[in-house]
């Protein structure tokens, strides 16, 4: 961790013990776990580490795992947008606590959400009966998971987007209606590109969520192998066998894959504000 | 027919005089589609689960939820997650404004990446989280090892719990107030220091009544997940009845023993704090905006 602190003269005070408490704290809840983390990788053994990962079982969690949370990212980026632009630009009677409401899968612990959606969702449930009168199926299935992806994720896109759609400018708008332009190729090629910066950034926080949620997917999942069973889970079992090694496996494994996907996402976020200019 | 006035010559049309909108408006049509889209959503997809926990646990009525939350597995499953919540959450005060403070009042080399690492645990699973903590402090770790030889075990028990807690709640407080705290710049910290005011009673006097709401909201968001983490609790706390079962892994083991009143009574509990703690927020949103406009901007 090569933290070069080359503190420029400030008159302020408090930088020694400010920054002491903050690495103090960092180091020992955030940095010494994940060295840790990645220590019992190196003395596993590459060779062990990829055969740990390169099992079907594993491979099916993880594609499980990384493509449904791709799925509901999505989605919230297109329902989270569409929330932004009513909750920004439209009156109508209670939309203050609606705009409040968007916030309650982040004060909704994750067990709370993941059994009132089984409950809600399982064949004998008021969504689960309707689906099951179609011949369908959706607790204890990927469609399940999806859900609840979906549930963890949904304020994200909205609460990043809105600020933006709030500061935009009518004048914007109204010099494209000048030009001829209708209201729709006036959302798609002026509205859409300010807002796409800030919709990616809800984007990859929905989806990094999504990767890593275990609370609310386990008890509607199923947990059935190479079907249901996402990657946080085969974690935790291979914890419980007490293998060690392979549960560090696994977690190094997931570590990589979310950061790539956020470095990508990244990468596309600098290069559409360097297209559009600043917003 | 033709009286002279210039309408008969040029007549308005009629759409524009009777349903006349600015230019940057939707059709009524298009507006009533997308407000239908944006509420029907939300009621499925949001208030439909919170309704649910509150028939699940009268669905007996409300004295069989009530009889079960006295059980003494519920009650110290309730007494546990206060306990973990009230450490938790001043340790991670005292972190986020000293973070906050070294972040915004000086310039340092390393800055950005330091700011990277404290929002590092918002891309970690809280089950890698919580598998990381195991390696570093479980029983056959070297440091794990000597901690349980001195009768203090971190895992599957009280301080690992708190340690989850703190590693998935590390930057609500901190991300809540940089961006105020860039805001309101030095000036007046440098002005109190210029009049000869000590470090910390600048600190009291002048920077934490700017921050005041803002470090109230990054609490309460911290306060919520504090209680209601699962994940990375579930893996450190290693589910012993009675000893380590917060309120989320009672509910959990209520729920799979079939004990679905009881599980959806906890549950509502907790549904009913992350209520308050909605309400609560949105006071402040309302109130305080000025204050907290920073942190919406993200």
């Amino acid at each position: 961790m090569a933290l070069a602190l080359r503190l420029q003269k400030s008159p302020m005070p408090g930088f020694g013990l400010g920054m002491g408490i903050t690495l103090a704290m960092l180091s020992l809840v955030v940095i010494l776990p994940v060295v840790a983390l990645l220590a019992r990788g190196v003395s596993y053994g590459p060779e062990a580490v990829w055969a740990t990962i390169n099992t079907p079982r594993v491979w099916a969690a993880l594609y499980l795992s990384f493509r449904l949370a791709f799925l509901a990212a999505l989605f919230n980026l297109v329902f989270g947008s569409l929330l932004a632009w009513v909750l920004a630009r439209y009156d109508f009677p209670g939309r203050r606590l609606i705009d409040a409401f968007v916030d309650l899968p982040f004060a909704l612990p994750t067990a709370v959400a993941g059994i009132a959606l089984t409950a809600l969702y399982a064949p004998n449930g008021t969504f689960g009966s309707i689906a099951k009168s179609l011949d369908g199926k959706i607790a204890y299935t990927q469609w399940g998971i999806l859900i609840a992806l979906i549930f963890v994720g949904l304020p994200f896109v909205t609460r990043t987007v809105q600020p933006v759609i709030a500061e935009i400018e009518q004048e914007v708008e109204e010099a494209s209606a000048t030009l001829g332009a209708g209201r729709f190729y006036t959302m798609r090629r002026v509205i859409l590109p300010m807002l796409l910066p800030a919709a990616l950034t809800g984007f990859a926080l929905s989806l990094a969520r999504a990767v890593g949620e275990y609370g609310s997917v386990i008890f509607i999942a199923g947990n059935l192998p190479m079907k249901t069973e996402i990657a946080p889970l085969l974690i935790v079992i291979k914890l419980e066998e007490f293998d060690y090694g392979g549960a560090a496996a696994i977690g190094i494994a997931m570590l990589v894959i979310s950061f790539s996907m956020l470095l990508v996402i990244n990468l596309i976020q600098i290069w559409s504000r360097r297209r559009i200019g600043h917003v | 027919m033709f009286d002279g006035s210039p309408e008969d010559h040029f007549p308005v049309p009629a759409a524009r005089t009777s349903a006349w909108r600015p230019v940057t408006q939707e059709s009524p049509l298009v507006r009533a589609v997308l407000i239908a889209v944006a509420l029907g959503g939300l009621a499925i997809l949001v208030v439909a689960p919170l309704i649910v926990v509150f028939a699940e646990a009268l669905a007996k009525g409300a004295g069989e939820a009530l009889r079960s939350l006295a059980k003494p597995e519920a009650l110290s499953a309730i007494r546990l997650t206060l306990i973990v919540a009230a450490i938790t959450v001043p340790l991670n005060a005292i972190f986020g404004i000293a973070a906050a403070w070294t972040i915004t009042k000086f310039d340092f080399r390393g800055k950005a990446f330091l700011i990277t690492l404290i929002d590092l645990p918002f891309s970690i699973s809280p089950v890698v989280a919580g598998l990381a903590l195991v390696l570093l402090f479980g029983t056959n770790s070297l440091i794990g090892g000597w901690l349980v030889a001195q009768n203090f075990p971190i895992i599957f028990a009280l301080p690992g719990i708190v340690l989850a807690s703190i590693f998935v709640t590390f930057p609500f407080v901190a991300r809540e107030l940089i961006p105020v705290m860039i805001e309101q710049g030095r000036a007046e910290e440098e002005a109190a220091l210029t009049l000869g005011a000590s470090g910390w009673r600048v600190f009291l006097t002048v920077t934490l009544p700017n921050i005041k709401w803002a470090l109230l909201y990054g609490v309460l968001l911290c306060n919520a997940r504090a209680m209601g983490e699962f994940g990375a609790v579930a893996v450190v706390s290693g589910k012993i009845r009675g000893q380590t079962a917060t309120m989320p892994i009672t509910i959990e083991m209520m729920y799979n023993e079939y004990f679905s009143v009881a599980a959806f009574s906890l549950a509502t509990v907790l549904a009913l704090l992350g209520l308050l703690t909605l309400a609560l927020k949105t006071l402040l949103e309302w109130r305080h905006a000025d204050q907290l406009a920073a942190t919406r901007r993200h």
